[in-house]
């Protein structure tokens, strides 16, 4: 029908336009992408330490609790984000060039994009902070980010194609998503959890993206019960229903 | 050209099913300009809808040699916080255009002056309407899909759009949906008449109005 090119324009226009109606025109929107999570992260570090928070062998709370928190964040917004691809920019589909699924594209493009640049920011700061640059592997770090941000936009692509089904899924998933914080392995290491509720734990495929990031930044964390193929099998999964979805929804939204 | 063949659409309603498009076969000539005439409600922006590729048919398959344009008209499309100028970026960018050379020609084509630069919300629906119409003007396309040209400003702006469609009319047909009897005459050399999901077509825009007026 059309080719990769034009799906390719279609995207980059829409990442420009994303970027100018999400930042706005002064430019005030890329310090508040920052000091978000950088408060987020001063908040419970502080409050971590002052209950006493048990780490890990030798790593820093601030370190620890934005290692948690900043990929967390990655997931949700861009699950968020993408939820509402579709909704917030049904004008579009006015264009036949544009389809439902660029829209999903250029918003989790956006979102990885903004976070990294964040988490980068964040991550440095705490480490000049603590003085402590030693990373173990990047690779695995990055692979835990790019695993956290793939959930996000997969689970995001999957709650779209829901939503054309039910109005109240924008208003359900957001809410659900709320606790998950405290059961994604953000404040504490699984490793330290006793068995039978780590192993529970290990079933939702956000902790070992978090414990990938750590255990590629933190010299002498080791994460043993890890599995990165576990979280790719959940976006491979989610995203193939979500496509399906968003196929089979498509004279639904055209129409709308 | 554009080839139709087969074509149904059906709206699901509160009193049931209603058959919007009803197995509908043309053939769109090239390089000839062709209105639709059609009373409101009887599928005409449905049909311009399937014809560029914004809405999909129910059953049937569409053949299009050449470009086609978006529907042209209400002005639909625009997100209301960027300005003018940024919605036609974005168009130009989707569309794989010059983006300097379509910001250019629909600011001169629209005329809205300093308004080009301020977000569309603040637009009167004529202003929006020339922005939109000014856009499509600025990209070049082998078919274009107008709807309703008579909402589109006053006649001063509407006798602009004339004169560029007559002067690319060397390698663009217009097809255009309409009520209105007056703005088909004004464009089109072959008409069609929509009538309870047929479409009915005439040779000369006499034989369509009889038929149209007829009902």
């Amino acid at each position: 029908m059309r080719g990769a090119l034009t799906q390719l324009q279609v995207v980059h226009a829409l990442l420009l336009r994303e970027t100018k109606t999400r930042f706005g025109v002064n430019r005030l929107g890329y310090l508040w992408a920052l000091f978000e999570p950088a408060c987020l992260v001063t908040m419970f570090a502080a409050f971590y330490s002052s209950y006493g928070h048990v780490a890990s062998a030798g790593t820093n709370v601030v370190a620890f609790i934005s290692a948690g928190i900043l990929p967390f964040s990655l997931f949700r917004d861009t699950a968020g984000k993408c939820m509402s691809g579709i909704a917030a920019n049904a004008g579009l589909l006015f264009y036949p060039q544009v389809r439902p699924l660029d829209l999903v594209i250029a918003r989790a493009a956006l979102e990885f994009v903004t976070c990294v640049v964040v988490m980068a920011l964040v991550f440095g700061g705490v480490m000049l902070w603590t003085g402590d640059t030693n990373v173990v592997s990047v690779i695995e770090t990055v692979g835990g980010v790019t695993l956290a941000a793939a959930l996000g936009a997969s689970f995001g692509l999957l709650c779209c194609g829901l939503s054309v089904y039910s109005n109240n899924i924008e208003v359900i998933i957001p809410t659900l998503l709320r606790p998950l914080m405290w059961f994604s392995a953000v404040f504490h290491s699984v490793d330290t959890l006793p068995s039978g509720y780590r192993n529970i734990m290990l079933y939702n495929p956000l902790v070992h993206a978090i414990e990938m990031v750590r255990d590629g930044w933190f010299p002498g964390y080791n994460a043993r019960h890890i599995d990165p193929w576990y979280p790719l099998q959940w976006i491979l999964v989610m995203s193939f229903m979500g496509l399906t979805l968003e196929r089979a929804a498509r004279r639904r939204l055209e129409h709308g | 050209m554009i080839e139709l063949s087969g074509i149904n659409k059906i709206y699901p309603t509160t009193s049931g099913h209603k058959v919007v498009l009803d197995d509908i076969s043309f053939s769109f000539p090239a390089q000839t300009n062709v209105g639709i005439l059609g009373r409101n409600g009887s599928g005409k922006s449905t049909l311009l809808r399937i014809l560029a590729g914004t809405e999909e048919p129910d059953s049937g398959t569409i053949v299009r040699r050449g470009t086609v344009s978006w529907p042209i008209g209400f002005g639909g499309g625009f997100n209301g916080s960027l300005s003018g100028e940024e919605n036609c970026r974005f168009v130009a960018r989707i569309y794989g255009q010059d983006v300097d050379e379509v910001v250019g020609f629909t600011a001169e084509f629209a005329e809205l002056g300093e308004y080009f630069y301020m977000p569309v919300k603040t637009y009167s629906s004529g202003m929006r309407a020339r922005l939109a119409f000014g856009l499509s003007m600025a990209v070049e396309f082998d078919a274009y899909l107008v709807d309703e040209v008579t909402a589109v400003g006053d006649s001063t702006f509407q006798d602009r759009c004339r004169q560029a469609f007559l002067d690319r009319s060397e390698r663009s047909s217009v097809i255009i949906v309409s009520h209105s009897i007056h703005t088909v005459k004004s464009y089109c050399e072959r008409c069609a008449v929509l009538r309870n999901g047929k479409l009915f077509y005439f040779n000369s825009v006499d034989e369509a109005e009889r038929f149209y007026e007829a009902a």
